[in-house]
């Protein structure tokens, strides 16, 4: 997927912010904070997993989501997010 | 504006969750605990150990657990091995096996969500982290009783045996039942209570000496040099000593009459900041006591206030009291009982809590017998006793 594709929707970015403010979460409260429901997070959910900027552990029925420590795209977003919010604070 | 001064150096020392560097008189204990968990530092993978605490309250249990939790995790962590120690008070989780195993997850996983599996599910996922993370844990379960009323035998078996379901791969989960009284575990199925009960460390009633160690350790931390006089630390513990060697009630009380000392700008925390700390704790002197006494208890309990007033001791001797009760008798135109009866007005006075004796240790002048005022703020016995004699007087 070309980078514009990827971050074309809104709510990819406000998933990749929140999991980025908390860590990790599962599915349902991801999608509680988007105020969307659950078919459609898992599904941006993946085209974020699938670009390889996050990643998921399975414990019983629980997948935590995460950013990808070892990715490059994920490092790269993780820069953009932080230079955005310490310009706006200024 | 004055500048504020106080008397202490860091109240924190005095906190309930402090884990002092040293324990007074639970150096065995903690050695012992030490031994029974020494695997972990060799062979972590190849047992998992239970061991029982057990003692009433204010006798260590918990502090010994902390203290054994942080030294052990230093100790593993230098040797590479990913232990942790998890406190978790059963009570506070209202004695739920679930909630505790939540809690145990979420030292792994913070975010980990709070619905949708049982204790049981749990449990697996809490051995998944361990095993994915090569980590190993050990559970300290304190107020233990609050997990056996609520869930019974059921989620100690599943605790205790969790290995069985899983065998071949590694123990990661041991565990330390802190309780305060062993009868609990007669509550458990036969097969629980075998796999418990083969460690246990019993903590006995502090003694008066060793509440005064453990109080000026706290005070060398907690409060500025030569704030503390010995009078007061001597009072603190013999009234910690007297609410069943409670070393925790203690260490309270010291802070609390840190803060009064503070509110009346003393530059010490007097023997009297002490009866006016606890007298705030426990509302110990009921009126319908004094009025009870009879007028020469009453007098006789009016010289011994006094003397504590004019000279801010922690405890004065019987002899005392003798002269200050005359001087009394004089004051109210009476003329003053014997010795042998002035004994027994003491042991009344004693009976029913007003104050406390102690026989001294046998010094040049033999032994003798010291009377302690503990519990009761001195102007407001001497405000109150005054009114009684006044009425009694008319």
């Amino acid at each position: 997927m070309d980078v514009e594709d990827v971050f074309s929707s809104k709510l990819r970015i406000k998933i990749l912010k929140i999991l980025m403010q908390v860590g990790e979460l599962n599915v349902s409260e991801i999608a509680r904070r988007l105020g969307v429901n659950y078919n459609t997070t898992s599904k941006h959910l993946k085209v974020l997993e699938d670009e390889g900027i996050l990643q998921h552990k399975v414990f019983g029925r629980i997948r935590l989501y995460r950013l990808n420590e070892h990715s490059p795209k994920a490092k790269g977003v993780q820069n953009l997010m932080e230079a955005w919010e310490h310009a706006n604070k200024q | 504006m004055p500048q504020y001064l106080s008397v202490f150096k860091d109240e924190t020392k005095l906190d309930i969750t402090y884990i002092p560097g040293r324990l007074p008189h639970r150096d065995r204990e903690l050695r012992l605990l030490m031994e029974f968990f020494s695997f972990i530092l060799q062979f972590p993978a190849k047992m998992a150990q239970r061991v029982i605490i057990f003692g009433d309250v204010g006798t260590g249990k918990t502090v010994l657990s902390q203290r054994f939790g942080v030294d052990i995790t230093h100790e593993a962590n230098k040797l590479g091995i990913n232990l942790r120690y998890v406190h978790v008070n059963c009570r506070e989780y209202r004695g739920s096996l679930f909630l505790i195993l939540y809690h145990i997850v979420s030292v792994f996983h913070p975010t980990f969500p709070r619905r949708g599996y049982s204790a049981e599910e749990l449990l697996r996922i809490l051995l998944q982290i361990l095993d994915e993370e090569n980590a190993y844990v050990i559970l300290a379960l304190d107020e233990f009783e609050s997990l056996v009323e609520r869930e019974s035998s059921e989620a100690v078996y599943k605790l205790t045996r969790l290995q069985e379901i899983r065998q071949d791969k590694p123990q990661r989960l041991s565990l330390i039942c802190i309780l305060r009284n062993l009868k609990v575990i007669e509550q458990l199925d036969a097969s629980t209570r075998s796999t418990l009960q083969s460690n246990i460390i019993s903590l006995v009633k502090y003694s008066k000496q060793q509440l005064i160690d453990i109080l000026n350790d706290r005070v060398s931390l907690a409060f500025k040099p030569l704030t503390v006089p010995e009078d007061t630390i001597s009072l603190t513990a013999e009234i910690a000593f007297s609410e069943g060697g409670n070393a925790r009630f203690g260490i309270e009380l010291l802070w609390r009459a840190g803060k009064y000392a503070d509110a009346e700008d003393l530059d010490a925390v007097t023997p009297e900041c002490v009866r006016k700390a606890v007298s705030s704790i426990i509302p110990t002197m009921r009126k319908s006591d004094l009025a009870s006494l009879s007028f020469h208890e009453k007098l006789f309990l009016l010289g011994i206030a006094r003397i504590f007033k004019e000279g801010q001791k922690a405890y004065i001797s019987l002899t005392d009291a003798e002269q200050a009760y005359a001087v009394v008798c004089e004051e109210f135109n009476m003329k003053p009982h014997s010795h042998t009866q002035l004994w027994k007005y003491l042991q009344t006075l004693s009976g029913v809590g007003i104050v406390e004796t102690e026989v001294s240790a046998a010094g040049n002048r033999g032994r003798s017998t010291l009377i302690y005022l503990s519990r009761i703020p001195i102007h407001e016995l001497e405000k109150e006793l005054s009114v009684l004699l006044e009425k009694e007087e008319v």
